[in-house]
């Protein structure tokens, strides 16, 4: 079992969404929100109201064969828009 | 006269909280203001003046001075960004210049709204369809932003990045704030044709309640502008000095046309500030969605954070000093 952990910018939530659900994943959680500092800017709620608001945090538990489907949909939007995504081992408890 | 302007609008209420939340950044307060609510008052006052502007649009129909005024604001934000791109060229890549460009051509709402309030405690009357001025000049200014990267940029550029029409017309016309503003416009209008009782009804909302929205939304302002401010350093002294000149050459230039239009100073001044003014909602979001390899702390930092109180604290009653002496016979 992987584990995949995406950071990117809530507007391109619903780009990643749909990428996902075209590759079958079995399910996901997204975390909106999600603040911290990118390689250009501090991430903050502060600037929501301008469409610059702060990051998603979408994680996914899957297998390879999963990952390995959405890795060209999901790095495509991350290289345009930029983010980040890691792929880990899982073990269930 | 001239001091006595800047002195009334820096101690009007919104300033002050415009102020307040500034220093509460400055002070590093533990004073803040949930995310959701800025957004929720930024969306109000486009929704009020949106409304408010259908209103009188009905009112003074389609014919001069509206009609030449909105045809001439459209035309001021394809001709800014052009010129902003000349002089941001000597310094940044076509990608920054025709971002930053993009957003200098088009409007600060906020920044209109304040000059509004400012017209309101001068008593100097003003039209309500210069919301309409406002409405349309989100979108063009994207446009030229986007057809400068398209002309200027690397025959290199990856295919993956190339212009993809549908989604630039769609982002520039159909954003969140250019859709809500232009929407309430309509509505306004509908409304006011249609059935004038239920502007009554709507009035309280619309109306009574916008003063201290606008107050609450510049207290957040302030917070976001400060910190912008803070981190400016890493912008560089052209830009710095790009953000704070451009609009007074942009305010200079919507003040001749204001002039060979023969607006009155109130509609006067509030088309030079749309001319002077520079977005941080519509084109930054449709720049990066668009042009990703301009780099928003570049756009976003000089337009909130020195543009944007530079134009509602210094600007708004150096510009109406500008009216005054360019339309002195009306002034």
């Amino acid at each position: 079992m992987k584990r995949l952990d995406l950071i990117f910018s809530e507007r391109e939530l619903n780009d990643v969404l749909s990428a996902l659900e075209k590759a079958e994943v079995p399910g996901y959680t997204v975390m909106k929100h999600a603040t911290g500092r990118g390689p250009e800017r501090i991430v903050t709620e502060d600037m929501e109201f301008t469409g610059f608001g702060s990051n998603a945090h979408v994680i996914i538990f899957c297998e390879q064969e999963i990952i390995d489907k959405i890795r060209e949909n999901i790095n495509n939007v991350l290289s345009y828009y930029g983010g980040v995504a890691y792929v880990s081992e899982a073990t269930p408890l | 006269m001239g001091q006595n302007l800047f002195i009334q609008n820096a101690l009007s209420p919104p300033i002050l909280f415009f102020f307040l939340g500034a220093i509460a950044y400055a002070l590093k307060s533990d004073f803040e203001i949930p995310a959701p609510l800025p957004k929720l008052f930024s969306l109000y006052l486009l929704l009020a003046i949106g409304f408010r502007g259908g209103i009188e649009l009905q009112k003074s129909g389609f014919g001069y001075p509206v009609l030449p005024t909105v045809i001439a604001a459209i035309l001021m934000s394809l001709l800014i960004p052009l010129i902003c791109f000349l002089v941001l060229r000597f310094k940044f890549d076509v990608f920054n210049a025709a971002a930053i460009s993009a957003a200098y051509g088009s409007i600060s709402a906020v920044t209109f709204i304040t000059a509004e309030s400012f017209l309101e405690s001068q008593n100097i009357p003003f039209d309500g369809f210069m919301v309409a001025a406002l409405a349309l000049m989100e979108s063009p200014a994207i446009i030229i932003g986007l057809l400068l990267v398209k002309f200027g940029a690397p025959k290199d550029r990856p295919i993956k990045r190339k212009m993809k029409w549908g989604a630039i017309l769609h982002e520039s016309m159909l954003n969140g704030s250019v859709y809500l503003l232009l929407g309430s416009l309509l509505i306004g209008f509908l409304t006011s044709a249609i059935d004038p009782s239920d502007i009554k009804k709507m009035e309280p909302f619309t109306a009574e309640l916008f003063y201290g929205a606008e107050c609450f939304f510049l207290l957040d302002m302030g917070i976001v502008a400060a910190q912008r401010l803070a981190r400016l350093n890493k912008t560089g002294a052209f830009l710095i000095m790009f953000s704070i000149f451009m609009p007074i050459v942009n305010a200079v230039l919507g003040s001749v046309v204001a002039r060979f239009l023969n607006l009155n100073p109130g509609n006067a001044l509030l088309f030079v500030v749309l001319c002077a003014s520079a977005s941080y909602l519509a084109v930054p979001t449709a720049m990066r969605m668009t042009v990703p390899e301009a780099r928003p702390s570049y756009y976003i930092s000089t337009t909130l954070g020195l543009t944007f109180p530079f134009n509602i604290i210094i600007g708004i009653p150096v510009y109406m000093g500008l009216v005054n002496t360019m339309i002195p016979s009306i002034g």
